[in-house]
């Protein structure tokens, strides 16, 4: 590969992460996987707070809670290697601005998402350039907001939505090793943070919406040994790296005041999986359901922020 | 752009008509030289449109260690502008390094020997020493820093664009400080391997020129020499989350920071697995020992006629214009304003960006000092400028230590 | 000290051109301008009363990376105000300058630039000359190490440059002005004044000094002034291209 010009470049040789001991030798010494001590309709806390860069026409700032073993491990650290992560991002809103002179007439506002993980944002360092996951992400969140906001207010101009993720959720305990079942689970949960970080960081731009959309993530997961045993639970806003493995996930951009859905990612097999005795829905709309719910937890923390925002522009 | 109030009612100051934050922004150079020179009447202090005084660096908070993937990490904000650094440390080993030679891992062992007794200090360290620490860490690449001025920190960075001029400059400039200031010791990134005695199988795997040495070295020395195995290679991004001028600071700031937060695991050459693994235990792993602290403090100069400079084609010489500096006691005729913000860093050419450190016995040492784009600043304003980063240190040591 | 040598407009299809070499620190470094010229892909950047100044580096062997993007903020900034950009056809056009390293050792990754500034600021200077840009002043630079044991040397090589204990490049203008310092290394603000001096002599000859007699003395003895190095190379070509006029006369 040629080397970056336009950076620090490392050895040319490439380098390697470290590989811990208490990896190598699978079985003896590694630690416990963290247990969730939330209930399964539980959700992690939020902290969201807007007009944090000026700079920007409308900016917001989003943390995860970090789960009970994350923050044990805050307190008394003993390993190097963390238990599990927290979403912690940065969203920036550009605009309304005119339109580049090369692009071509729009009666609507143009929305242009972006989402970039810092290199240093989850186990595995990323590079500096986009990799498909994070267009992915872009193209999600580009949906999901496009439905909340009334575009047609600003012809000939363009909104730049930027996302810088710093830390990033967990795909899988860190021990595991990957298998069938696994997938980036956690990109669902950047995601609906994603969302419900933009839909604020737009409200403290002044820019005119539906309603607030906010993200919310459910999963089916299955704690047991062997996966035929139990059927697989409904856990709202799972974090990954608690559960042995996830059946399936389903994010969701939602906004209330409108019973409206801008937003759908469903992810894992599911046509397998019945709920519990006593559930008559089909999975997918339990997973809905789930996803739903979460989004409204999400939703009284979003409107508490704007209205935050609001304050401080009139006060 | 008169607004129609002014033009009905001219016997009301036209100013009034506008509110201060339009005037900023029609006037900019107007608005700034208003407020740094107030009529003499009014008796007011000569500050700055963001209310600091001249030499007033913004407020600045640090806090290090929030990232969780990360070996060490810091989020400085100095006003509204904001940086996260997160160092990774990862594995260089001396396989994967073209250039590397069985010599070059033997001709350590030398002050490998002195490492073992007491933890050298600068004053002691020899020259050869010196210079090899030199030369394993800018010869192997073993520092990336790298910073993003694409997060929409400020409107005119494209996201997902290549880094701009700007911020390609401002890695340069990290990179190059930290070769310049030596911050890092190349001993706190070496992995060694102490071979076991003679006789066993790890030797056969040994070349022959390298038995030799190892035989050589059995027999004049008690000590077996220990090699290289691997080197830490430390990814060093600044992220600027928001800027709103001197990013320079911030981002330099929040790199010593991460630094000083950095902890690398202990890592030990696994003779079965040919690979280096490391311990995940907290209390094995050790901090980097810095040398110094180095902070940069950043100044740009606004004058007064930029404005009226328009057509102004005869610059003066330096005689002519010291010699009528002291004749007449006019009017300012230039700030040097410390930590500009970004309405400040447009009204400016000249730049001046230090880099000090303090000795034992309290005194200013410049590690840099630079000043372009202007013929104001010289000797005399440098030396005041020495003393405010001084004060400076001061104030960024006592915020870093609490961090 | 072997003296710089320099011959203006060596390029044909450019406005201006020069090439420069440094015996000192071995440095080759050929430059060109071209102005005034249309951007048209930067109209929205152009600031309306005002020339734009952009600069590329290029070195020799390898292709431009972080360290040229940041030798060619400084160089824009110093030229920048050394260029009258509001003389008559000169506001919203660029002032392009193009400079290769040809010579000399390359600097690495994440090396000083330091060493090569010197080579880099006479270049363009001559020619922007060369290409009859409008300057408020010219201006000459130069190149100061500081050993390990205190001794300050003119133009150290690249080995001493990197043994140095700090590096200093100064540039001033024909007016006495301080244009530039960039300095890096460890050392205090007397040595910086010591430094100062030395580089005023160098520059500006023994006129300007104050107390560094000796020093003074000399730099002038060898008759080392490096404005009039400028002077002697424009005069020169000077006496090339008009040699058809002065002979006639």
């Amino acid at each position: 590969m040629m080397a970056d010009r336009r950076r620090v470049n490392g050895p040319s040789g490439g380098t390697r992460p470290a590989v811990f001991a208490s990896l190598a030798e699978s079985g003896t010494g590694v630690s416990e996987r963290a247990q969730r001590q939330r209930q399964p309709s539980e959700l992690r806390k939020i902290f969201l707070k807007t007009g944090l860069i000026p700079t920007a026409s409308g900016s917001s700032y989003l943390e995860f809670e970090p789960s009970a073993s994350l923050a044990a491990a805050r307190i008394n650290p003993k390993s190097l290697i963390p238990p599990s992560s927290a979403l912690k991002l940065a969203c920036t809103v550009h605009g309304p601005k005119p339109l580049p002179r090369s692009a071509a007439f729009s009666p609507n506002l143009v929305l242009t998402t972006h989402v970039k993980y810092a290199p240093f944002a989850a186990r595995k360092r990323r590079g500096h350039i986009r990799d498909a996951s994070e267009r992915d992400l872009g193209v999600h969140l580009e949906t999901a907001l496009r439905g909340a906001i009334i575009a047609e207010r600003w012809p000939k101009s363009g909104l730049d939505i930027t996302i810088t993720i710093l830390e990033a959720e967990d795909d899988r305990w860190w021990a595991d090793a990957p298998d069938s079942h696994d997938a980036s689970w956690g990109m669902m949960n950047v995601l609906a943070g994603c969302i419900t970080a933009a839909s604020a960081a737009i409200a403290d731009a002044h820019i005119d919406c539906l309603d607030l959309v906010a993200g919310g993530v459910a999963a089916l997961v299955s704690d047991e040994e062997k996966q035929s045993s139990a059927a697989p639970k409904l856990m709202l806003d799972a974090d990954p790296a608690e559960h042995r493995s996830i059946v399936s996930a389903c994010v969701v951009a939602y906004m209330p005041a409108r019973d409206e859905i801008t937003e759908l990612w469903l992810k894992g097999d599911s046509s397998k999986a019945s709920l519990e005795n006593g559930d008559k829905r089909s999975v997918h709309e339990a997973l809905l359901d789930g996803a739903v719910d979460a989004a409204r937890g999400a939703h009284t923390v979003l409107a508490e922020a704007v209205r935050e925002s609001l304050l401080k522009t009139v006060g | 752009m008169a607004t129609p109030a002014a033009n009905a009612a001219p016997s009301v100051s036209p100013s009034l008509s506008l509110p201060p934050s339009q005037f900023a922004r029609l006037q900019p150079h107007a608005y700034l030289l208003a407020h740094l020179s107030p009529p003499p009447a009014s008796n007011q202090p000569s500050i700055r449109a963001n209310g600091r005084a001249p030499s007033q660096f913004r407020v600045t908070s640090a806090n290090a260690g929030s990232l969780t993937h990360t070996n060490g990490s810091a989020v400085v904000r100095i006003g509204d502008t904001t940086a996260v650094c997160g160092v990774r440390a990862e594995i260089l080993h001396t396989d994967d390094i073209a250039s590397w030679s069985v010599s070059s891992s033997s001709t350590s062992n030398s002050n490998k020997r002195r490492r073992l007794g007491e933890k050298t200090t600068d004053e002691d360290e020899g020259q050869d020493e010196n210079e090899e620490d030199r030369a394993h860490i800018e010869d192997l690449n073993l520092l990336v820093p790298n910073l993003s001025l694409s997060t929409g920190c400020a409107p005119g960075f494209t996201p997902g664009a290549p880094p701009s001029a700007l911020a390609q400059s401002l890695s340069h400039q990290i990179l190059s400080l930290l070769h310049s200031t030596r911050l890092i010791r190349a001993d706190d990134l070496r992995i060694w391997y102490q071979p076991p005695n003679l006789g066993s199988e790890a030797l056969e795997r040994h070349n022959e020129s390298q038995q030799m040495e190892i035989d050589a070295g059995q027999g004049s020395e008690e000590s077996d020499p220990q090699e290289i195995k691997a080197f830490w290679v430390l990814y060093i991004d600044v992220m600027i989350i928001s800027l709103a001028g001197n990013p320079f600071d911030a981002a330099w700031a929040a790199v010593l920071a991460a630094l000083r937060d950095t902890k690398l695991p202990k890592a030990w050459w696994d003779i079965d697995n040919e690979t280096i693994i490391c311990s995940d235990d907290i209390s094995e792993a050790s901090r980097l020992s810095l040398r110094g602290l180095p902070v940069a403090s950043s100044f740009c100069v606004f004058e007064a006629d930029a404005a009226a400079g328009w057509r102004a084609v005869v610059i003066p010489d330096v005689n002519d214009q010291k010699a009528q500096n002291q004749r007449k006691k006019g009017p300012q005729q230039k700030w040097i304003l410390a930590d500009p913000d970004g309405y400040e860093e447009g009204l400016s050419q000249e730049r001046a960006t230090l880099v000090v450190d303090k000795a034992k016995n309290g005194k200013n040492v410049i590690l840099k000092m630079e000043k372009h784009g202007g013929w104001s600043v010289d000797t005399e304003d440098l030396r005041q400028l020495v003393e405010i980063s001084g004060q400076r240190w001061d104030e960024m040591k006592r915020i870093l230590d609490q961090c | 000290m072997v003296e710089p040598t320099a011959s203006l407009s060596t390029l044909n299809r450019a406005d201006g051109s020069a090439s420069y070499k440094c015996p000192a620190t071995g440095y080759d470094v050929l430059g060109s301008v071209n102005a005034p010229i249309e951007l048209p892909a930067r109209r929205d950047a152009l600031k309306p009363e005002d020339a734009t100044i952009e600069v590329f580096v290029k070195p020799g062997n390898t292709t431009a990376g972080v360290g040229e993007r940041y030798v060619e903020g400084i160089l824009r900034s110093v030229l920048t105000e050394v260029v009258l950009g509001r003389e008559r056809g000169y506001p919203r056009r660029g002032v392009v300058i193009t400079l290769a390293i040809v010579g000399g050792g390359s600097v690495e990754r994440g090396d000083s630039y330091l060493t090569v500034l010197p080579a880099l600021l006479h270049t363009s200077l001559l020619a922007l000359l060369s290409a009859s840009v409008p300057l408020a002043m010219t201006f000459s630079s130069a190149l100061l190490g500081v050993t390990k044991s205190g001794d300050i040397v003119r133009d150290p090589s690249a080995a001493d440059a990197k043994a140095a204990s700090s590096l200093h490049v100064l540039a001033f203008s024909s007016k006495g002005h301080l244009l530039l310092n960039e300095s890096e290394g460890c050392f205090d603000f007397d040595t910086w004044e010591l430094i100062r001096e030395r580089a005023v002599s160098i520059c500006r000859g023994a006129a300007v000094s104050g107390t560094g007699e000796d020093v003074a003395m000399g730099e002038r003895s060898n008759d080392a002034r490096l404005d009039g190095f400028v002077r002697e190379t424009v005069e020169d070509r000077l006496h090339v291209d008009y040699a058809w006029k002065i002979e006639s006369n």
